[in-house]
């Protein structure tokens, strides 16, 4: 040591239980509080409760509460209507899936084009994700009556149209088409993101080594965007299996249950027929369904996130 | 700006755009005109794409058959609070769990992660029964509660931690040295910050709750409670039918106001949602 | 202004130790330099001083308050970070009066203050700017407004110049220098640029491993370094390391034999160290060196020579135009040569 300290010895350290890190620990708690709280209070406990209420017959109107353990279940897997619900819920979402993606991958890929007034067009095509959901059904409940704007316009070029919401193939083609140009916007623009993210210079060597636009495409955009393409789709599935106001707007489940997708059956089933027990069993099919989904979802992202790096 | 596109190129793509945006844009041109035309107009033959004839009256109906300014009142007021609280608790979770060093971090951030892999669809009909044993049925409060404390709101949060952790560290560090304890990091340093993050989360949350439809229907039942949602499916005749230009004016007043927020706003809502998209 | 001292202060992050317990006093009023490598513990320790990160074990002491648990805000110091940390949302008066704020100082006198430190810096025409439209230099002066409004008793400066461009780090380095003559409040700096070190401490602390390699002014590690890491880490271009051993008053490596500065066993295995810029040109100084690479500085002219098949360096006043192959007569200065062992890298003494 080459300075003498020229001050007295320092007081022998003290030990304090609230040292700072225990100070900022429990400002971290306070802070999460509320959000870990309230995801036990309106998020697990009602999880527990609905595999609680699954064990049980339960029909409010007639005043019964009985535990039956498995009945539900069984009854779930006989459930001739479930078959059909199961159905619907999956055309719903694949047609969905498919025509959402690909619309969305054109728009954005038409957006990317550096034109004037892009930005318009851009605002346009989003607009229908800021109206309000059910003010949007309702319109197309109108358009599609079958004396209605859309039949009267084909009528005008001679065609006859189809009383759209109440044949079965056309009423799912409906709720489909509505709930994609509902939404569409999203996937578009994080579409369009994924697209400006390709670095331009890749595009320039294409063109230096002659390769033609459709191969550019195809071999350089899509699998530069792919990681946004399968998320999205992921979420977008997930997201398919909670419709349910353009369904009880449009359709009502019907004509027949060619309509009815797993979220209304489980509204009928709860709320209309007033089953609590067999809601809460179809609930959980409903989460193990999400559930997995939301699994490949994850791991798809670790590998994706994997290969980034 | 330049374009490496021909003009016979440029010419397709325009065109292209305007025919795929009719069923983007028409709709709610239809819903707009219809809703000012004579009843006997609606459903004319050859449709009117522009009213020949008007009836302002719509507007006055609506107000008339439901409370309908009590709904609109309603609906708005709990988006605001949803999105406020849901502002609120995401940037503090979102803040500490992307700051702050405490014990079972990891594991309690799992247990929110279980609250996004939940959707309210899931726990409607528990969420029924403990909303009952609390009296708050046909009360707002299910509509503030879920949403603030739920799925929706811990996306937020995702969002939050995401921002969070691509902030400095050195800024708060700095603000450590000045003098500010925790509480005034977040809010003089952390939150002004943010602003961009809050913005995204604040439309989503907005829209969220006032599109929200499956909880009002199953938590209200009567009318001057109804959100617009809800109220809007009521404009039936006595035999259920529906009442399309009455229901198309209410339609109307519901999604306009939005939609002129994002027009003004567009920047913030597309910029917003293409940086936070993904991230949850 | 006040003293500090770290006694025995040690951090680890869970069972892996990365300060080994460090004491250091530090004097009212000194400027002081942390210097060493990456990963040396330099900026933990800087940090801890802050109260950035906690104290695993040891006191560490300012103005005889023991402040181990306080908050930075208790401790009464400024800290200037390496990328500035301004807040971006904030004019440049609201950043340099925003601690004063928080301490509830009143509008005249952050006024006061702000006005004050900005005219030392020299920033009276950007105080209405925000941190965004200002150069890096200039807000590097605001970082260091920032700590200098207050008053604080310490001023921590954690690499503050390592994102300027070389010319700038001259003058800033000359700035905070002079700054510090004005207030002479006591400064803990620290970087991992020796030249920084040497240029404006008053006492370098060099660290190396989360350990003390040696505490002393410049001069005194430069002419007397412990060991060979301070040998090697303290001066620019690097103290040039022979290995060999030694025979009477002399080094011998190979075919060649330099003078030793003091007297050892026979036959030792030794390092002998010599700065480039001990070597002279000297016809009769009996050192053969076969020139490498000579680059001429105008002012100086540096060769890469190799002297029984090891390469050294050296600078040499004159212009020396001897060309690759050749061989170059030098001399030394003996009292500038030092032998370490070769073992340890203890510099060894004739005691």
């Amino acid at each position: 040591m080459t300075v003498v300290a020229t001050h007295s010895d320092p007081p022998r350290r003290k030990r304090v239980f609230w040292t700072m890190d225990r100070r900022d620990s429990l400002v971290g708690y306070l802070f999460i509080a509320p959000q870990v709280l309230g995801i036990c209070i309106f998020v697990l406990l009602p999880l527990a409760l609905v595999f609680w209420y699954s064990l049980h017959e339960w029909n409010v109107l007639a005043r019964t509460f009985r535990f039956t353990g498995t009945e539900n279940y069984q009854r779930l897997l006989s459930d001739p209507g479930l078959l059909k619900v199961l159905g619907a819920t999956g055309i719903f979402s694949v047609f969905l899936v498919v025509f959402n993606m690909s619309l969305a991958l054109l728009l954005a890929v038409l957006l990317n084009q550096k034109l004037r007034g892009i930005t318009i067009f851009r605002t346009l095509f989003f607009s229908p994700v800021v109206v309000s959901l059910v003010a949007w059904t309702i319109v197309w409940s109108f358009l599609l009556q079958n004396n209605g704007g859309l039949n009267g316009i084909l009528q005008v070029v001679g065609i006859e149209g189809p009383n759209w919401l109440r044949n079965p193939t056309t009423a799912m083609i409906s709720v489909v088409v509505v709930q994609v140009f509902k939404n569409v916007g999203l996937n578009m623009i994080l579409f369009l993101a994924a697209l400006q993210g390709v670095p331009k210079e890749l595009y320039e060597a294409a063109r230096v080594d002659g390769i033609p636009a459709v191969a550019q495409f195809r071999r350089i955009t899509l699998p530069m965007i792919s990681p946004t393409v399968l998320l999205t789709s992921i979420i977008t599935i997930v997201g398919s299996l909670q419709v349910f106001a353009q369904i009880a707007v449009l359709t009502k489940g019907g004509p027949g249950m060619s309509t009815t997708v797993l979220v209304y059956y489980l509204y009928q089933q709860a709320f209309e027929f007033h089953k609590f027990g067999y809601g809460a069993t179809l609930s959980i099919l409903l989460f193990l369904i999400v559930a997995v989904l939301t699994f490949v979802q994850w791991q798809m992202r670790k590998r994706i996130v994997f290969y980034e790096k | 700006m330049k374009s490496d596109l021909s003009p016979r190129m440029k010419v397709a793509v325009y065109g292209l755009m305007l025919v795929l945006l009719i069923p983007f844009v028409f709709p709610t041109w239809w819903m707009v005109t219809s809703s000012v035309k004579p009843i006997s107009d609606i459903f004319a033959f050859p449709p009117e794409i522009i009213p020949s004839r008007f009836d302002f009256s719509t507007y006055r109906q609506a107000f008339e058959l439901q409370p309908f300014a009590q709904q609109y009142w309603n609906s708005a007021y709990i988006a605001a609070i949803v999105t406020c609280g849901t502002l609120l608790f995401s940037a503090m979770a979102g803040y500490a769990f992307a700051r702050i060093d405490f014990p079972f971090a990891n594991a309690l951030f799992m247990v929110l992660l279980v609250g996004l892999l939940i959707p309210s669809e899931v726990t409607i009909v528990p969420l029924f029964q403990i909303f009952l044993g609390w009296d708050m049925i046909n009360t707002h409060w299910p509509l503030i509660l879920v949403p603030v404390f739920g799925a929706p709101s811990v996306f937020a949060t995702f969002v939050m931690r995401q921002f969070f952790i691509a902030l400095p560290k050195e800024l708060e560090e700095a603000a450590r040295v000045d003098g500010l304890g925790r509480f005034k990091i977040f809010w003089t340093i952390a939150l002004p910050l943010a602003k961009p993050a809050l913005g995204a989360v604040a439309i989503f949350t907005f829209l969220h709750s006032w599109n929200l439809y499956l909880e009002p229907i199953v938590f209200l039942s009567s009318p001057e409670k109804f959100t617009l949602p809800q109220a809007l499916t009521q404009f039936t005749d006595a035999y259920g039918g529906a009442m399309w230009n009455i229901q198309l004016a209410a339609a109307t007043m519901t999604a306009i106001p939005v939609l002129i927020v994002f027009v003004i706003a567009q920047r913030q809502f597309v910029e917003g949602l293409a940086h936070t998209g993904l991230k949850g | 202004m006040a003293p500090v001292t770290f006694s025995n202060v040690q951090k680890s992050y869970g069972v892996h130790p990365v300060i080994h317990g460090v004491d250091i006093d530090i004097a009212d009023g000194e400027f002081v330099v942390l210097v060493g490598p990456s990963g040396c513990g330099k900026s933990t320790l800087l940090r801890m001083l802050a109260g950035l990160e906690t104290i695993s074990d040891g006191d560490i002491v300012i103005d005889d308050t023991v402040v181990n648990d306080l908050e930075p805000k208790q401790r009464d110091i400024a800290m200037v970070f390496q990328n500035y940390a301004l807040y971006p949302h904030m004019t440049v008066a609201d950043n340099m009066g925003f601690s004063l704020h928080h301490r509830g100082a009143s509008k005249t006198e952050i006024k006061e203050r702000v006005d004050w430190a900005a005219g030392i810096l020299g920033l009276d025409t950007y105080l209405e700017r925000r941190p965004g439209q200002l150069s890096g230099g200039q807000r590097q002066r605001v970082a260091m407004g920032r700590a200098i409004v207050r008053d604080p008793k310490v001023f921590l400066f954690d690499e503050p110049l390592s994102n300027l461009d070389a010319k700038l780090r001259v003058v800033m380095r000359g700035e905070i220098k002079a700054l510090h003559q004005k207030l002479k409040t006591t400064t803990i700096y620290v970087t991992h640029d020796q030249v920084e070190a040497m240029t404006m401490a008053d006492k370098i602390v060099v660290l190396n491993g989360g350990r003390i390699e040696q505490i002393g002014s410049p001069l005194d590690l430069y002419d007397n370094p412990v060991n060979q890491f301070v040998a090697a880490f303290i001066g620019s271009p690097s103290m040039n390391f022979i290995e060999g051993h030694v025979e009477g008053a002399n080094f011998v490596t190979g075919d060649a034999q330099l003078p030793a500065p003091t007297a050892l066993p026979n036959g030792k295995p030794v390092v002998y160290g010599v700065r480039p810029e001990h070597f002279r040109l000297d016809p009769a100084g009996g050192i053969k060196a076969e020139v490498v690479v000579v680059e001429p500085m105008g002012s100086e002219t540096q060769v890469t020579m190799q002297i029984a098949g090891q390469n050294v360096f050296g600078i040499f006043r004159e212009r020396v135009s001897a060309r690759p192959g050749e061989v170059l007569t030098l001399g030394v200065d003996q009292a500038h040569t030092h032998l370490f062992d070769a073992g340890s890298g203890l510099r060894l003494s004739a005691a």
